[in-house]
This record gives C-alpha cells, sequence and structure tokens, in this order.
C-alpha cells in the first residue's frame, strides 16, 4: 500500500499544476483478498492491489472530472490536466458554491495489522475448520472470507489534507443439506481476530441441522422476529430510498415535507455514527470533511439526512461528511447506521410470540414504491414457524411484501444485544425484532 | 499496454510452466465515458480508465488468483508469485481436483465494428443532444423531473495463456436513454423511460444512438407519465398478459439466463447468489417452456452488449442451444464447469474487468422470434393485461418464485387496450410461467437488449450482457398484489 507520505506528495505534484480555480485530489486504494468456498471446496481464491486518483476541477462554476488508475506523478498530472480542460466545455452549474475548507478531523484507529496481513494460508485454516465441522455434520459449506485494506487520501486547493488506512475483515457462510435444508451466519470486523469463526459456523450448522424438510405455509400478516442481519437489510433500503441529501434536495425520499413528522413507532431511532466503538468509522468523507453523528430518525421522528457540500449548500446546511467518491452520480450516503437497542433478548421475543415466523435474513430486495418504502424479497437459509413460544418447525422461503416504514411503526420488542451487519460498502449496527402484521407471502418455487 | 503485456507473459510462463497445469494472464483496459443530465441540469462528466492485469493460474487441481493495477517488474513477479501462493493455500484445504483439457486457439484479433468512435466526438456536441432531448421532455409542462444519459465504454482486453493462446479483443459499447417523472403528492410518483429503465446499450459506435428512436419517443412517453396520474390500479386476478420486449427480456435475463449459468447449478453461488432449480438431471428431460420457446447463447450475434468472440478463458464463441422447443438442452459454462458434464465449455467465462476471476455469466441470449405482430396477439386476448418497462423485480434464491413489475400497464378487452394501469405486476413459477407462454412476436419487433448492470459473485462483479425479445404472451398468470 502507498505510504502517507508518498500519497499526500503525489496528489500535491498534481495540485500544483491545475489551472482551475479549485481543485480537488482523491486517491482511493484497496488490497482486497478473498477465499470462496462452495460445495466445501475453496474453488475461487484471490488477490487485486488497485488504487486510483479522482481529480475535480472547478472553472468558473463549470466542473470537470477525470481519473487516472497510473500512480506516476505524470499520470496524475495529466489527469489534472483533463479534469481542467473537461470543466472548460461543462455549462456552469450555478448550484455550485465551493469545495469544503480545511477543518480538524478527530483521529480513530480504523488500521488492524493483523487483518492487512491475514495470509492466504490463514484464511485456508479458517475455512478447513468450518468444512470439516460441517462435514462431522453431514453438511456442505458455502462461504466467503475477506479481509482488506482501503487507503484513502484527499487533497485540496482550500488546505484539507487528509490520510486514513482502513481494515475490514468478514466471514459469511452458507451450510447446507440435501433435504432442502440451509443455515447461515456472518461475522463483521475490523480487526480479523474478532471474527468468530467457530461461533459462526456453529450457528449456521444449527440452523441447517433444524430446518430439514421446511412446509409451506399460507400467506397472511404475521408476527415476525427478525434477526439483525434481516433487520439490516431492510434499513439498508430505507436509506436508499431516503437518508441521502440528494434524494431529499430533489423530493424523492420518503422524508421529503416530513421532517419533523412522526414517520414510524416510538421505539425506533435511527442514528448515522460513525464514531460508535464498535463501528470504528473513517472519520472524513471523500471530500475531507470531517464526518459527523446524525440523527435519522428518533422516536418515530424524521429528523434529516446526510449531506456532502454540494447539496448542502443547496439545502442552506453543513456538510455532515458523507459525500461519496466523486464519481458517483447517488449523491452523499450514510455509510454507519445505528439503530437503538432494546431490552430482550430474542430467546423471550420467540417466548412470548403464540403465532410467528423467524426470518435468518432476505435474499433479492428490491422497491416496490420507493415513497411509500414498499419493497419485495424472499426469505433466506433458515425461515421457522413459532407456535406458543416455541420454534415448531421449518418453513419454505416466504415472499415479502411489505413497507418499510409500516414494520419500523409496528415493533413490538428490540433486542439488548446487536450485531455489526456489512452490505453494500455500508456498515450497520442493528438488534433483532419482533415485528407484528408483517405482510408473508407462499412462494409458488 | 502490448509492451507490459509480453513481460509479463514471459515472468508467467518461466514460473508457472513446470509447476502449474494452467496459467492465463489477461491485460486489459477500460476507459469509459458518461455523460448525463438530470432536470435540464447537466451533471459533471464521469470519465475514467482502468488498466491492470491478472494472473490465475490453475497448480495441483486448485486455483489461485492474484491482479494488480501497478505495472512495474518486481510488482510482475509479487503478483504470480502470489497467484501460485494462493493456489497452494486453496490446495491443502480441496479434497477434488479441477480438471480441463484447455485447447489453444493461437494468435487471435477482434474489434467491434463501428462507423463513429464516440469517444472522439466533441463533449459539447454529445451534451447538446442531452440537452435537446430534456427541451423535449420539458416541452411538456407537468413533468418536473428528468434525466437522460449517453454512455460509452471500450474494452481492449489481451489474453495470453501458457498453451500459446494469444488473443487481443477490443470491445466498444454505446449506451444512451432517458426517464421523465411526475410528483403528484408526497407518496406518489411516477415514472416512465426509454428505450427501457436503465436504457439501451449495444456494442457498437454513437451511429447506434440513432437506431434507439428515443427522440421520437419522448412525447408519447411524457404523456404516459402524467397520465399515469390518474390511471387505475392494477387488479389482483389470474388472467392473460402480453410483455414489451424490454420487460420480456428482463424475464428471460432473470428466470432463464441466470438458472442456466452452470456455476451456479453447481452451488458456486450457494452462498451469494443461490443456486439453481434446473439442475443437471433435468437436461434433455425438462420441459421448460412450451414448445413455440427456443433460446439460445450466441456471443457471435452481431451488435449485442455480450458480443465479442472470445471469453475470459480463450474460448472461442459460437451458438449454444439452452432450450429447444421449450426441452432444457444446455447450459451456460466455463472450462471447468463444462469439463464436469462432459461438454466444451460454452466461452461464457466472463469477467468484470482485470480485477476479477471470470465466472459463468450471460451472453447474448436470443429468444428466437415467432410469427405474431402485437397487434395480431392483442387481437386474441378477450381479458387481461398488457405490462410495458421495467420498474422492478426480484425472484427467489433458487431462481423459481418471481415477482416483476413493469411502469405502465393497460386492460386488455376484446382484443384492445383499454384503460391504463399504474405500477402493473406479476408474479409466477418458473417452468409453469414459462410453459404458458403461447404466442412469442415476430421478428420485425424483436429487439437484442442490453443489460449492463447484471451483478454476481463475491466480491461483486457486473456484467453485460444482452437478451434478444420480442412480444411474449402468457396465459393464467396472476398479477397484482
Amino acid at each position: 500500500m502507498i505510504s502517507q507520505d508518498q500519497a499526500l506528495t503525489l496528489l500535491k505534484s498534481g495540485l500544483a499544476v491545475s489551472t482551475a480555480d479549485q481543485t480537488e485530489l482523491v486517491l482511493i486504494g484497496e488490497d482486497l483478498s478473498l477465499t470462496r468456498v462452495a460445495e466445501s471446496q475453496i474453488h475461487q481464491n484471490m488477490y487485486r492491489s488497485d488504487t486510483n486518483v479522482y481529480v475535480r476541477a472547478i472553472k468558473d462554476k463549470r466542473i470537470g472530472i477525470a481519473s487516472t488508475g497510473d500512480l506516476s506523478a505524470e499520470a496524475v498530472k495529466r489527469a489534472v490536466k483533463d479534469a481542467c480542460d473537461i470543466s472548460l466545455l461543462m455549462p456552469i452549474d450555478e448550484q455550485f458554491v465551493s469545495l469544503p475548507s480545511s477543518q480538524p478531523v478527530e483521529k480513530t484507529n480504523t488500521y488492524f495489522k493483523d487483518t492487512a496481513e491475514n495470509s492466504p494460508q490463514q484464511r485456508a485454516d479458517a475455512v478447513k475448520k468450518i468444512i470439516e465441522k460441517c462435514s462431522k455434520a453431514d453438511l456442505q459449506a458455502a462461504g466467503a472470507f475477506r479481509n482488506s485494506t482501503e487507503t484513502v487520501a484527499v487533497l485540496n486547493s482550500l488546505g484539507v489534507e487528509q490520510f486514513n488506512v482502513s481494515t475490514k475483515a468478514e466471514l459469511s457462510m452458507t451450510v447446507t443439506g440435501n433435504r432442502d435444508n440451509a443455515g447461515w451466519s456472518i461475522g463483521y470486523d475490523r480487526s480479523v481476530k474478532n471474527i468468530n469463526v467457530d461461533a459462526l459456523a456453529a450457528n449456521a450448522i444449527d440452523k441447517a441441522q433444524r430446518s430439514v424438510d421446511p412446509v409451506a405455509f399460507e400467506s397472511g400478516q404475521y408476527v415476525v422476529i427478525l434477526e439483525p442481519a434481516a433487520v439490516g437489510q431492510l434499513l439498508l433500503f430505507l436509506a436508499f430510498m431516503g437518508f441521502g441529501g440528494k434524494t431529499l434536495f430533489e423530493k424523492r425520499s420518503f422524508m421529503s415535507g416530513k421532517i419533523g413528522e412522526k414517520i414510524c413507532g416510538d421505539n425506533m431511532t435511527i442514528t448515522e455514527d460513525p464514531f460508535n466503538p464498535q463501528m470504528l468509522g473513517v472519520p472524513f468523507d471523500y471530500e475531507g470533511v470531517p464526518r459527523r453523528r446524525v440523527p435519522l430518525i428518533e422516536k418515530g421522528i424524521a429528523k434529516g439526512g446526510v449531506y456532502n457540500s454540494y447539496y448542502a449548500s443547496l439545502a442552506g446546511v453543513e456538510s455532515t461528511g458523507h459525500a461519496l467518491p466523486t464519481n458517483n452520480s447517488f449523491g452523499p450516503y450514510p455509510k454507519h447506521m445505528i439503530m437503538d437497542a432494546g431490552t430482550t433478548t430474542l430467546a423471550e421475543m420467540v417466548k412470548s410470540t403464540a403465532k410467528g415466523v423467524y426470518i435468518t435474513h432476505f435474499w433479492y430486495v428490491n422497491y416496490l414504491n420507493p415513497m411509500k418504502t414498499m419493497v419485495t424479497g424472499t426469505t433466506r437459509d433458515g425461515t421457522f414457524l413459532i407456535e406458543n413460544g416455541i420454534v415448531t418447525k421449518p418453513i419454505k422461503n416466504m415472499r415479502i411484501s411489505q413497507s418499510i416504514l409500516e414494520a419500523f411503526s409496528n415493533v413490538d420488542m428490540i433486542s439488548s444485544e446487536r450485531k455489526l451487519y456489512p452490505q453494500y460498502s455500508v456498515v450497520m449496527l442493528v438488534p433483532a425484532l419482533k415485528v407484528n402484521n408483517f405482510t408473508l407471502e407462499t412462494t409458488e418455487g | 499496454m502490448i509492451e507490459n503485456a509480453r513481460q509479463i507473459v514471459d515472468l508467467m510462463r518461466k514460473l508457472t510452466a513446470k509447476s502449474c497445469e494452467h496459467a492465463h494472464l489477461r491485460v486489459e483496459q477500460i476507459e469509459s465515458e458518461r455523460l448525463s443530465t438530470s432536470s435540464q441540469k447537466t451533471n459533471p462528466v464521469e470519465k475514467s480508465v482502468s488498466t491492470g492485469y491478472a494472473v490465475r493460474v490453475l497448480k495441483d487441481g486448485s486455483w489461485g488468483f492474484a491482479a494488480s493495477s501497478k505495472f512495474d517488474p518486481a510488482e510482475y513477479e509479487r503478483v504470480i508469485k502470489l497467484a501460485i501462493a494462493i493456489a497452494d493455500a486453496s490446495r491443502k484445504v480441496n479434497s477434488h481436483k479441477v480438471e480441463f483439457v484447455e485447447p489453444s486457439v493461437g494468435e487471435r484479433k477482434y474489434e467491434t465494428p463501428l462507423k463513429s468512435d464516440p469517444f472522439a466526438l466533441p463533449f459539447k456536441d454529445k451534451l447538446d443532444l442531452l440537452q435537446h432531448w430534456e427541451n423535449l421532455i420539458h416541452a411538456n409542462s407537468q413533468i418536473n423531473s428528468s434525466s437522460t444519459f449517453l454512455d460509452f465504454r471500450r474494452h481492449t482486453k489481451l489474453f495470453f495463456s501458457n498453451s500459446g493462446s494469444a488473443i487481443a479483443q477490443v470491445l466498444t459499447h454505446t449506451g444512451a436513454g432517458v426517464t421523465c417523472g411526475i410528483t403528484k403528492s408526497r407518496r406518489e410518483r411516477y415514472e416512465r423511460s426509454f428505450p427501457t429503465s436503465s436504457g439501451q446499450f449495444v456494442s457498437g459506435g454513437f451511429e447506434a444512438i440513432a437506431t434507439f428512436g428515443i427522440e421520437d419517443k419522448i412525447e408519447q412517453l411524457t404523456a404516459e407519465a402524467v397520465a399515469l396520474m390518474t390511471a387505475g390500479e392494477c387488479p389482483s386476478k389470474t388472467t392473460t398478459i402480453i410483455l414489451s420486449p424490454d420487460l420480456a427480456s428482463l424475464q428471460v435475463h432473470e428466470s432463464i439466463g441466470h438458472p442456466l449459468e452452470l456455476d451456479r447449478v453447481f452451488g458456486s453461488e450457494r452462498n451469494f447468489s443461490g443456486t439453481s432449480f434446473a439442475t443437471i438431471d433435468k437436461s434433455n428431460k425438462l420441459k421448460y417452456a412450451s414448445d413455440i420457446v427456443t433460446v439460445y447463447s450466441d456471443p457471435t450475434y452481431a451488435s449485442g452488449l455480450a458480443t465479442y468472440l472470445y471469453d475470459d478463458e480463450g474460448v472461442a464463441a459460437s451458438r449454444v442451444p439452452l432450450i429447444q422447443n421449450g426441452m432444457l438442452v444446455g447450459y451456460l459454462s466455463s472450462f471447468e464447469t463444462a469439463a464436469r458434464i462432459g461438454l466444451p465449455s460454452s466461452a461464457a467465462a466472463r469477467a468484470d474487468g482485470w480485477g476479477n476471476i471470470p465466472l459463468v455469466r450471460m451472453t447474448n441470449l436470443i429468444l428466437e422470434p415467432g410469427n405474431q405482430k402485437f397487434a395480431d396477439m392483442l387481437a386474441e386476448v378477450d381479458d387481461g393485461i398488457y405490462i410495458e418497462g421495467v420498474s422492478s423485480w426480484s425472484i427467489d434464491d433458487n431462481r423459481e418464485n418471481f415477482t416483476l413489475s413493469g411502469e405502465v400497464g393497460w386492460e386488455i378487452k376484446n382484443g384492445k387496450l383499454a384503460g391504463m394501469i399504474k405500477s402493473p405486476s406479476y408474479s409466477g413459477n418458473t417452468v409453469q410461467f414459462w410453459n404458458s407462454c403461447d404466442s412469442v412476436g415476430s421478428k420485425d419487433e424483436w429487439v437484442l437488449w442490453g443489460t449492463p448492470n447484471c451483478g454476481k459473485g463475491e466480491p461483486g462483479q457486473n456484467a453485460r450482457t444482452a437478451q434478444g425479445t420480442a412480444y411474449l404472451r402468457f396465459r393464467n398468470v396472476k398479477v397484482g398484489a
């Protein structure tokens, strides 16, 4: 990986040749290692090292963007020149105000050497352990064990100068038998030492053993108990549909025109919090702006969204430090969402349920109506019927057709324990939920 | 690029020739450019170049893969040795060995034919075209949001194998599309898109855009967006449906293409994208669809978004039958997966750029046209729904149970389109659904649709695929909630 001195020296060499009014250079590098398992064999095993520099040049409110994967000083200078040349061809963006200026950033330790140096052999050893446990239970293992190191450096002509290196480790596994039975589990942490391979394997194997010969279950509205991953998958889609400043500005958000209004249950509080000690977020965004803690929904009331400098100017607020890399059109986005914990346990949720469905996680969640937060998808890898406070039998996967906000208005119980759940470069810290009146449909598969 | 490739391939052959059964080098560059507008405002041009290389080895029956964007002799050696070390680590876990025969195709070259290089045209001309489309959209004063885009990509691919293949391909893709929207209230918003929700993408140059017919369609598109505000709800019933060619393309993609990826069939995607009900014991036994449905894979089909002559394992592409008169007869495959069923690869091993392992992906999937025009197909329906455009889709991890929805629908009454329907949706079981297909549209209404964003794999890979379809009619389908 490139060092802080090398990265900033490289970016400064590019900045020096800019002819624009304002210029920003962002370096993003990733070293990714991933071991993939299927049929209890390693079938894909890879390493990739990739670093790119993104340049944004602004001349008379005309914005030009260029990038390069060549880290020679000449290539970076060429990218700066390209961005400057492109800016001259663009129409004036009257809504652009300025790149951000320098602000102090609170340092966070996001780098763990054990993760950065987790070797192919160490991943293979962990995988072998999982396969052996599955084999003893007459089950097959599939999964993915990844560790990555990401470097981000940001420099702009207004004095912003940031550098950070972070690590991530993630292990997910699906354990299957030959009687339509499956179990799934996932673990995520900045430090690979905190990935508990034995516990994750035990959880997935237990689910697979309990889900033999699932039966079809009729469509209807049910009490459901959602494990943290299932909650995270719904929360992620809620964020897609409206926590970003761009969706709010364009009035495409389910929160548009509703800030300060009640939109879900009193017991729902969702916060973007990169500083949570379990989260360990990178302390600045891809514009070098310090990330802030942002209340999104507080006791059921819509509080607001997250912003980068562009949409903050349009909305008349300050950037919350949630810019994505400049080469995307998605706008600002929350990457460290936390749902407030409750006081109960998963076991107590099950015990309190006369008739309901226990859901491990979902598959292929997709929008039906973003303004109404309606989504569809199916349950997967461990869906069970609960009767009179006991998990009685496995059931076949069911299709959901549900408004997320309606579900979050019907939350009856929240677990005290929360888990980190990663998806699409977002990490969430989420509890399990017991939700009333959740719509499930029999699948025709 | 070629000079760097020669250095790496020489070193790869030196370091792997004796110890590895197979070794492949891919050196690739992807140059892309996306110009777009949002509600008449021009967005910054997204222009990027990504160049890198990957070494993939099979050693003692296990795979290793390493890739880097750093072109430096010391890095070449590190990457090759790391690929071998990764294969060694895999080997210590695996009880089975991967085996296949790899033929050499020798030296080969292919370049997408094009008349007008989209990268050579001035930005201003391209931005002017987008603003022209924006102006046409906003000629309808009720429209309050819009977007337009042009998307170009040039993928230069060099492939070398220890078995002697040396392949150079330059693939150029062009895409474009428009969307107009109208917000009725805080909870109601409607959109219409053209050519489809993600636009149309083909292999070819700027000349392709004129063939999409965007300008001629915009007036109708905006009128439909406005009409959606007062359109009726989609009824809940079992009825006859006709799918527009773009929605039919998505149906083929989700419920024929993905289930017939042989790696998925064998369980390679069990932890992520899922498996397939279309297991190999069903080959030549499963009546997947009605007699009038024939589907084949053909990367050599002209102008498709997945048009190429060699896949990312260096296999020469050809036409491969998948469904013949409704019968399941074949799969999309790679060297490794095809060898498991004793067949040659279908040349469907494709990687998302230099930094990813080739996976079995869709190519150009051709659903052979039938003989009915839309009007004739419609005339035979007493009661049903016609659904157009793509709004949402979801299918289970075994590819059996699906729900899809379109942007707009119309009731069909006595052989004619009647009232407009908003958010039309339908659902079904893959095999039952395809066996209920009783009409396939004719060649003159058939389109090879490009899908630029097919996701699969860990780490996530994005593939560019194509599905050729005309209008399709199905009987006894569940529509609505």
